[in-house]
């Protein structure tokens, strides 16, 4: 009895691994080994006729990389933080009212909220770009209206692209903050409501706290795709406001440079890594054995 | 740093001293198995393309035929000169435009190359100034063509393409060709000059009037050669402190305020959208633009002269039908079906007598062809043969891009112009 009670102990703090076991799997097959190869190719000198690397040991190419590339890295994490905290501050009471007042109706309006992105990503950017364009409808109409020059130009600037960001990424901030807000209690809220806390205070120091991991994976999700995007930049943009994925994107393809490339990709994913490893200690679970 | 081989053929080092395009190709070609020796691993097959290995090749009715998009005359969804291919030759031909450009290209098709395996294509086109073409016949990656089979060839090619054809050791066979050159938005640039300074110039009262107008390629090989250019150098004859000088030039222009952004192929589509009044152009764009509605838009012809390039044909080793990639290559090189490319593409075609079809077409397929596509075209035949674009006056001086001799070269070039377009 008591070794059968042992060995169930056993199994079941094994479960929780043994039931991870296929996404360890995937983050390690998918995710570790790239990762690996990439900060392997940083180290390496590579032939860009062949491809065929060899080891070198060159950890200068990631000091070159930084030094090349810090304005630009700077640049996008200030674009990637803009378009975030605008997407929160839009999506916040999208998502407060879809999980509170839509009632019945909340999947109709989530999947109103979603529509918008079930067309290709660069196709909707491609779009916005006719939109923007100096021939373009909101110019146009912006210079009938005698609000702007002749000479006025929406596309080519940063508001441009962080515009471009914030719109792409909406659905990865609305998403996550709906999810925490619709699992609120909203018990909590007439109970603080009940013990005279205003409506900001009851937001302040009942909602907010409780929503913190919604609003941190919010972030996240909206600011790792929006720092490495290259796609608004590069439609929208114009030289000024080149953001890193452009960067990457032109050492890997067009000069095959793939040193230079991984040893960016490398401080990029790093960069993001340590926003993870932050929302993992604060506000993620420690480890696996607090689900046991 | 691989220097050029000893071992190239004397043919090609007799190119050195030929023509104009005679001397680009060369410098390609020999950079062949230079590089190879060094750079790249062997490639075994040394008789792949040779007249015996050609005798044994034997057509299988299939073809696949992968380009650039815009670059086959189209209508209604199919492409009439390959079905006009497929009723007279028998050949039915999978068209794939998946090339968008060289160099992603080059890496795609690269391991498959190397490991020895076929790529799924039979003819790829590729441009004469890519690195990612010289890389390719550096590594011995391209099949000699037969040359027996070349009679279109043989009888109607221009001059020139028959110098690409000898000097890249009989590999490569023009698509078309075209010119890098200038192309400005005549409602808004008034502009009695023809010269590159519209858009390098970086004086006050230029960037006051282009202020955020100008675009260029990012691409940069087109860049730098275009700066080259600017600076009254010829590029297929500069050195590398040119190369610095050039960057810097480009650098001022950027900085200036002058540059909106680096373009692909899309910048065709900024300055019909009225994005950019001055643009780094393709000519076949501009004219396509402007038999498209867009009157303003002109392609400049500027004293300091054009950049001219040329897309080739090539079957990559490992072809599954090399019999029918000759084939269709020949096919190309009647005059009748290149003029209704030639009608269609709207970029410089290796066949000269494709001129005169194009205003008297053959009775038959190509008249009925030329019918149906006029009705998408919308214009005259005669309006294409009369465009410098498509058949350039001897007013335009046609310049060549530098030829690399070697990687160290290609690595001085990246260094001085790659950063550009990303600010750096």
């Amino acid at each position: 009895m008591s070794r059968r009670s042992s060995q169930r102990r056993g199994i079941s703090r094994l479960a929780p691994y043994l039931l991870g076991l296929p996404a360890f799997v995937w983050l390690g097959f998918f995710f570790l080994v790239p990762l690996g190869l990439m900060l392997v190719k940083t180290l390496q000198e590579c032939n860009p006729a062949t491809g065929a690397c060899v080891m070198t040991w060159h950890w200068a190419s990631l000091s070159d990389a930084w030094a090349n590339s810090s304005t630009i890295i700077f640049r996008s994490l200030t674009y990637a933080l803009i378009a975030t905290l605008i997407d929160l501050v839009l999506s916040f009471p999208i998502a407060y009212w879809i999980a509170f007042y839509a009632g019945r109706r909340k999947n109709f309006f989530l999947i109103m909220l979603l529509v918008p992105f079930f067309v290709s990503f660069v196709i909707r950017t491609v779009i916005w770009k006719f939109l923007l364009s100096s021939d373009g409808l909101v110019v146009h109409t912006l210079q009938a209206l005698h609000l702007v020059s002749a000479d006025y130009q929406i596309l080519g600037t940063t508001g441009a692209v962080i515009a471009g960001l914030a719109y792409n990424f909406l659905p990865f901030t609305a998403l996550p903050l709906y999810v925490s807000l619709e699992r609120l209690n909203p018990a909590l809220l007439e109970a603080s409501q009940d013990l005279y806390a205003g409506r900001i205070t009851t937001f302040r120091k009942v909602v907010l706290p409780l929503c913190a991991p919604g609003i941190f994976a919010a972030f996240l999700l909206t600011f790792i795709p929006a720092f490495g995007d290259y796609i608004n930049q590069q439609v929208l943009g114009g030289f000024a406001n080149t953001m890193v994925g452009t960067v990457i994107q032109n050492l890997f393809l067009v000069n095959n440079d793939f040193s230079a490339g991984s040893a960016l990709s490398v401080i990029v994913m790093g960069i993001s890594l340590v926003g993870i490893v932050i929302y993992g200690r604060l506000l993620g679970s420690k480890s696996i054995g607090d689900f046991v | 740093m691989s220097e050029f081989p000893q071992n190239i053929d004397p043919a090609i080092l007799r190119g050195l001293l030929s023509p104009r395009i005679s001397r680009r190709h060369v410098l390609q070609a020999g950079a062949v198995a230079g590089a190879a020796s060094v750079l790249l691993p062997s490639v075994a097959d040394a008789a792949t393309g040779d007249a015996s290995w050609w005798a044994s090749r034997s057509k299988t009715g299939q073809l696949n035929f992968a380009n650039w998009p815009y670059y086959i005359d189209t209508y209604n969804g199919r492409h009439p000169s390959l079905d006009n291919l497929k009723t007279t030759k028998g050949i039915t031909t999978t068209y794939s435009e998946v090339i968008e450009d060289n160099p992603t290209f080059y890496q795609q098709i690269r391991p498959s190359l190397q490991a020895g395996d076929s790529i799924g294509y039979d003819i790829i086109v590729m441009t004469d100034n890519a690195i990612g073409l010289r890389y390719l016949l550096n590594g011995n990656y391209l099949v000699p063509l037969d040359d027996a089979a070349l009679v279109n060839f043989k009888k109607n090619a221009s001059a020139s393409a028959k110098a690409v054809y000898a000097n890249s050791g009989k590999r490569l066979i023009p698509w078309v060709s075209g010119m890098t050159s200038l192309a400005y938005n005549s409602s808004k640039v008034s502009t009695n000059t023809n010269s590159l300074k519209m858009a390098f110039d970086t004086s006050s009262s230029n960037v006051a009037k282009l202020r955020n107008r100008v675009g260029m390629l990012s691409d940069p090989i087109e860049l730098g050669n275009m700066a080259l250019l600017a600076l009254g150098k010829n590029p297929a004859t500069s050195t590398p402190s040119d190369w610095q000088l050039a960057a810097t030039k480009l650098r001022q222009q950027r900085d200036s305020g002058l540059v909106k952004a680096y373009y692909g192929n899309d910048i065709i589509n900024e300055l019909k959208q009225g994005n950019l009044w001055v643009g780094q152009v393709y000519s076949g764009d501009v004219f396509q633009a402007r038999i498209g509605g867009n009157k303003n838009l002109k392609l400049m012809n500027p004293t300091e002269g054009v950049l001219l390039w040329t897309d080739n044909m090539c079957i990559p080793k490992g072809a599954a039908h090399p019999r029918d990639a000759m084939m269709a290559i020949d096919y190309f090189y009647d005059t009748s079906v290149a003029a209704v490319l030639a009608y269609y593409i709207n970029y410089i075609t290796p066949v000269p007598g494709a001129k005169a079809k194009l205003t008297a077409p053959t009775k038959g397929w190509q008249a009925t062809t030329m019918t149906n596509l006029k009705k998408d075209i919308g214009v005259a035949a005669s309006l294409i043969t009369a465009a410098p674009e498509v058949f350039p006056t001897s007013a335009y001086k046609l310049k060549n891009y530098y030829a690399f001799k070697n990687q160290g070269e290609i690595d001085t070039w990246n260094e001085k112009f790659a950063g550009i377009p990303n600010g750096l």
